[in-house]
């Protein structure tokens, strides 16, 4: 660059930063960016130079004109908001006025997203009572009483045979008694187990989810539910699915998602497995199917149960989950 | 299902590292809970002969003793009543720290110096409460390291089992599933078959056999009873369980080993020579093992003699046939109780055991005798008596079970591929016999030992799990497209829930069941049948189905204040429930919303803009008002109601004429029972009730072509007339021409005349077809006074 461009812009740069008023930075103006300022002298120096050196003179003589024009802009500002302050005027640092709007509870926005994430597959959503039968809850299910899965669900009862839903799948029951085939569900609610610690509380969050048609496979299950990771969680969230047992579902899974606090390498809250649980799932039992009167040689489907409270827990890194409902509003507002 | 690496390993070589089993494990639907190294915190003690015992010169409790730790002799003072002159056992020396954390150091018992510490098993961790110190094997050698000498260098495995895998709450089952896993055979300990043939000197009994499917018992003469073997010590110890005597110690090994419950009775405390099994009588009792005392009823089994019930069934033994010190010749029962009866025994009694625990879920009853075998081989093998006759009664023998299965199906439903042969490699490894019936066809023989396994999809399940879940193929369905349908009951509440989230209230979630007393501090009458109640509640205060929303709000609102919230504005969305009447009908579940509101107005925004100021009623009338607009109705006027009970102020909430719930003020005494002390107002609408009435359809009006035209008006009334109803004589007198009417002032106080009010207003006219003129305005104006004299008898004020 040449050096009478550098010695101007150290010069105009120093000067512009002197400027304590409107005043002052008129007279800047005019010295520099006039049309008969420095600026301006510099280009018209421009036929003086050789040939071969003008065109790189022109354009750093062009930067320097733009540099200079930002700078002062911003100083103009500057000083106008510092002079508004100065005069009792405009304090922009002041709070601007807006009413706080209120807060949508973590556990319903998570349950949202779960069912807008199956709604945009296609799934229906349908809702049941809160109080149901012992025949929808776990007769029709494949749970006979005396069986001991009974002991997975530690159930409150009404009375003998209502009871407090432990689980949100009686609607899968509910919905293939009153349609046929094919049938694609989610069932979102509150399901109740007597049971409370800090993992544990006595009334949470389920969505069931399933699906029902001919030639639906295992395979479908882990498709669908690996979409639903992946858009809850994010894409690159490991998962696994396992062996597990329900009396509802054969072949049973659970699956797993790569811890999200120690990411796979092992902690505490994943028990050193690097693996976190978050939902229940498997192919519909032919005993179910039998219940409602579908044959299960004609028909196959899979089944899943959410818990909102756990996904809400590992998306925000909860780790108590009776915070959930202290309702304490410094815990309500951070979501 | 507690198991150590050890102990696995005596029935499997197992190649893999404690963490690779778990994982492995786990895979296969052995969900392991936890890994845990153990023993390694013993290394600082040794094993040492107790050389000489002396009595302590000024302690009656204590011995002065000798001991050979192996390096040096040392005077060593304990006050274990068991501790003898040739005794083997474990020496923690100064500088060691038990597993409790104790620091042992040199010191001086009543005078005597004590160089070191004799160790019972509790204080090594292994049990809970020990009688006295450990008395080990004669051939431990002197010297060694105690957790190695010992086998206490160990991995413990917890498995948390699924109901289904019953095979699995035993070692063998255990070890079975990982031999499949690893690809090697598993090790059964052999053992010679009992001769049922013989005489026995009593009988068996199965009064029906859906009860108990099998009962094999044999007597063992000549009874030794004492300790364990350091072996099988540590066995039982190492899983936690507490080594007793070595004929009981030996049937919850052979229980853990094989999975099937044991019990022995002393035989001599039998009475008669006919063991039954049958339905407790009416009016019988037994006291337990654990000396709790039980009333039974018939749908209890037990296990009798000629007395009486001298067992609950596949739950708990009899304290008075049990085998103690004193007993000389013992019945060893191995049988096969049904899952049910015993579940429900257990349930009745509470007295879940680890026996009850695996009759629950199904024990093999193709194994009761060879379980009962092993255990005798064991007893007599440990020099503590001689078989004498054994009894083996069953109804039906257990057979293997033969399924069809059609691999085109398991693909089917798998979404695989996989060949019969490629099936019959990976079922036959988990020891299910297979057969080619056809090109389309396999006949698996299902052993006895499965009890989960019933049906062709249970086989389904087998297969994916050796498969292994993550090698199953993964993709969508396909499916026929058809629209969503969502429940127009959640679209509802989800829409009133955003509409409130919108206004500024934050929402609360609080359990469908509250305390009974809350209907009661609102001020409500006490009445039993009001309430949804639960038979098993976990506290008072989750007694019964919630009748109202507003308790749980309010105790919302207490913990907030109590945690310095300046303000708040909260509101659920929920269902209370109501009986129908009829002990199992399922309640009326209604959907309500409430919503209370307290303290400090807009507390969340900068107060420098909004100030202070606490909210008043017309806070929760707005937040009202813009609810139902923003529900898509038009509210009707607020009208005052009859107070509710636990209201000292409450006006109506009606939409189209039907009332829909109410707003108003708490009344300070109802706060107060919930520890609020300062002014909250409610919310409680019917959701349910507002979504039966009908919407208006939205209709576009044109937007107005011609300018508006104020006119700011102030009318002096009579103090009781509502604005609303001067709203309503302004709408009259004005038709067409006025457009609306913009309240901005109500001034009471000494400008007026006592007994008044100046109600302030700018109204505004419009013409649809043309720019109004003075003339027209003025023509309205007077229609409008006109018609509020003579309604209402106000007047314009004069200014
Ligand atoms: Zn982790």
């Amino acid at each position: 660059m040449d050096e009478a461009i550098t010695t101007l812009r150290d010069e105009a740069l120093v000067a512009l930063d002197a400027c304590g008023d409107i005043d002052g930075l008129e007279a800047f103006r005019i010295k520099y960016l006039g049309r008969n300022g420095a600026v301006s002298g510099l280009m018209r120096s421009l036929p003086g130079l050789a040939p071969e050196a003008r065109p790189a003179f022109g354009r750093d003589a062009n930067k320097l004109k733009q540099e200079i024009e930002a700078a002062f802009t911003a100083r103009r500002e500057n000083l106008a908001v510092n002079a508004a302050a100065d005069r009792g005027g405009v304090d922009i640092t002041i709070p601007g006025r807006c009413l706080p709007g209120g807060h949508s509870h973590p556990v319903s926005q998570v349950s949202l997203e779960i069912c807008d994430t199956f709604a945009a597959m296609g799934f229906d959503i349908a809702e049941g009572p809160d109080v149901e039968t012992d025949f929808y809850n776990f007769e029709a299910l494949n749970i006979p009483s005396h069986h001991p899965a009974r002991d997975m669900h530690d159930t409150f009862y009404v009375s003998d045979s209502t009871l407090l839903r432990t689980h949100t799948s009686p609607m899968q029951i509910r919905a293939m008694e009153a349609r046929r085939p094919p049938l694609r569900m989610i069932a979102p609610g509150k399901v109740y187990r007597c049971d409370s610690d800090v993992t544990h509380t006595p009334m949470f969050h389920q969505v069931e989810g399933f699906l029902v048609d001919e030639d639906v496979s295992f395979a479908d299950l882990k498709g669908v539910l690996s979409l639903f990771i992946a858009r809850v969680f994010s894409v690159d969230t490991a998962i696994r699915f396992r062996p597990s047992y329900f009396p509802f579902t054969e072949p049973s899974a659970e699956v797993d998602i790569a811890c999200v606090i120690c990411g796979g390498k092992g902690c505490r809250v994943c028990k050193h497995t690097g693996w976190i649980e978050i939902l229940g799932a498997g192919m519909i039992d032919p005993e179910v199917f039998r219940s409602v009167g579908y044959d299960p040689e004609e028909v196959s489907g899979f089944a899943f149960g959410i818990g909102a409270e756990r996904i809400a827990m590992l998306k925000y890194g909860i780790d108590d989950i009776r915070l959930f409902y202290e309702n304490d509003h410094r815990f309500l507002s951070q979501f | 299902m507690k198991f150590t690496l050890s102990w696995l390993q005596d029935y499997v070589d197992i190649s893999l590292s404690a963490t690779e089993l778990a994982a492995g494990l786990t895979m296969a639907g052995l969900e392991v809970d936890s890994v845990d190294e153990t023993g390694a915190d013993l290394d600082q003690l040794v094993i040492a002969r107790v050389a000489a015992v002396e009595g302590h010169p000024d302690a009656d409790r204590l011995h002065v003793c000798e001991v050979d730790d192996g390096e040096d002799r040392r005077q060593i003072v304990c006050g274990a009543a068991n501790v003898h002159a040739g005794m083997i056992t474990v020496l923690a020396r100064p500088g060691a720290v038990l597993p409790g954390g104790l620091k042992i150091k040199s010191s001086k018992l009543r005078g005597v110096k004590s160089d070191g510490m004799l160790c019972s098993a509790a204080e090594l961790g292994l049990e809970d409460g020990s009688d006295g110190i450990l008395d080990l094997d004669r051939d431990l050698s002197v010297g060694t390291p105690a957790a190695s000498a010992l086998g206490l260098v160990d991995t413990l495995i917890e498995v948390d089992l699924t109901p289904n895998r019953a095979d699995c709450a035993s070692v063998i089952g255990i070890a079975r599933e990982a031999a499949a896993l690893t690809n090697t055979s598993l090790r059964s300990p052999a053992v010679s078959d009992l001769s049922f043939s013989g005489q026995a000197p009593f009988t068996v009994k199965i009064a029906d056999y859906d009860l108990c499917r099998r009962y094999c018992a044999c007597i063992i003469r000549g009874v030794k009873v004492g300790p364990s073997p350091w072996w099988l010590k540590k066995r039982l110890l190492s899983v936690g369980l507490r080594p007793i005597n070595n004929v009981v110690d030996i049937t919850n090994f052979v229980m853990l080993e094989c999975g099937q419950p044991m019990h022995a009775f002393d035989f001599n405390r039998l009475s008669g020579t006919e063991i039954e099994v049958r339905s407790a009588r009416e009016g019988e009792k037994i006291k337990t093992l654990d000396g709790r005392e039980h009333d039974l009823t018939p749908e209890t089994l037990v296990v009798a003699d000629a007395g009486g019930a001298v067992a609950v069934a596949g739950v708990m033994g009899g304290e008075a046939t049990q085998v103690d010190a004193a007993t000389g010749d013992i019945l060893l029962e191995s049988a096969c109780f049904s899952a049910v009866s015993v579940r429900r025994t257990a349930r009745r009694l509470n007295l879940g055991t680890d026996s009850s625990y695996r009759f629950e879920r199904g024990v093999d009853p193709g194994a009761t005798a060879h379980a009962l075998a092993r255990a005798a081989e064991l007893v007599v093998k440990m020099g503590a008596g001689e078989i004498e006759g054994a009894v083996d009664v069953q109804g039906k023998a257990a057979k293997p079970l033969k399924l069809l299965f059609r691999p085109h199906r398991c693909n089917k439903l798998l979404g695989t591929s996989l060949s019969g042969e490629e099936i019959m490699a990976m079922l036959s490894a988990i020891e299910l016999g297979c057969r080619l019936i056809d090109t389309e066809t396999l006949e698996v023989t299902v052993p006895t030992f499965r009890v989960d396994i019933e049906r062709e999809i249970d086989l389904v399940e087998e297969v994916a799990r050796l498969v292994g879940y993550d090698h199953l193929p993964e993709s969508l369905p396909r499916v026929t497209l058809a629209p969503a349908i969502e429940s127009p009951d959640r679209v509802f509440r989800l829409k009133a829930a955003a509409a409130m989230v919108e206004i500024g209230l934050s929402e609360v979630i609080n359990y469908s069941f509250v305390s009974s007393s809350h209907r009661r501090l609102l001020g409500y009458g006490e009445s039993p049948d009001e309430f949804v109640r639960l038979k098993n509640p976990l506290a008072e205060e989750q007694s019964v189905m919630r009748t109202t929303i507003l308790p749980g709000l309010i105790e919302n609102l207490n913990h907030n204040l109590n945690r310095q919230a300046p303000g708040l504005m909260i509101f659920e969305v929920g269902k209370v429930f109501h009986p129908r009447g009829g002990r199992d009908r399922q309640p009326r579940e209604n959907t309500r919303i409430s919503a209370i509101i307290a303290g400090r107005r807009n507390s969340g925004a900068p107060v420098i803009h909004f100030g202070r100021e606490k909210v008043d009623l017309y806070d929760v009338t707005g937040v009202v008002s813009a609810f139902i607009s923003r529900m898509g109705y038009r509210i009707d006027a607020f009208t005052v109601a009859e107070d509710l009970p636990f209201a000292s102020g409450t006006v109506a909430v009606s939409v189209n004429g039907v009332r829909i719930g109410a707003c108003g003020e708490l009344s300070p005494g109802v706060t107060r029972e919930f520890g609020v002390k300062q002014a909250a107002w409610f919310i409680d609408l019917d959701l349910d009730m507002l979504m039966g009435i009908k919407r208006e359809d939205k209709i576009f009006f044109p937007l107005p072509k011609f300018p508006a035209v104020y006119r700011d008006i102030a009318i002096v009334l009579s103090e009781a007339v509502p604005v609303a109803e001067l709203m309503a004589s302004l709408e009259k007198g004005g038709g067409n021409l006025l457009e609306s009417a913009e309240l901005f002032d109500v001034y009471k106080g000494d400008k007026v005349e006592a007994g008044t009010k100046s109600v302030a207003v700018r109204l505004v006219f419009r013409s649809a077809g043309s720019t109004l003129k003075d003339k027209q305005i003025n023509k309205a104006m007077n229609k409008i006074l006109a018609e509020i004299a003579r309604d209402l008898g106000g007047k314009l004020r004069e200014s």
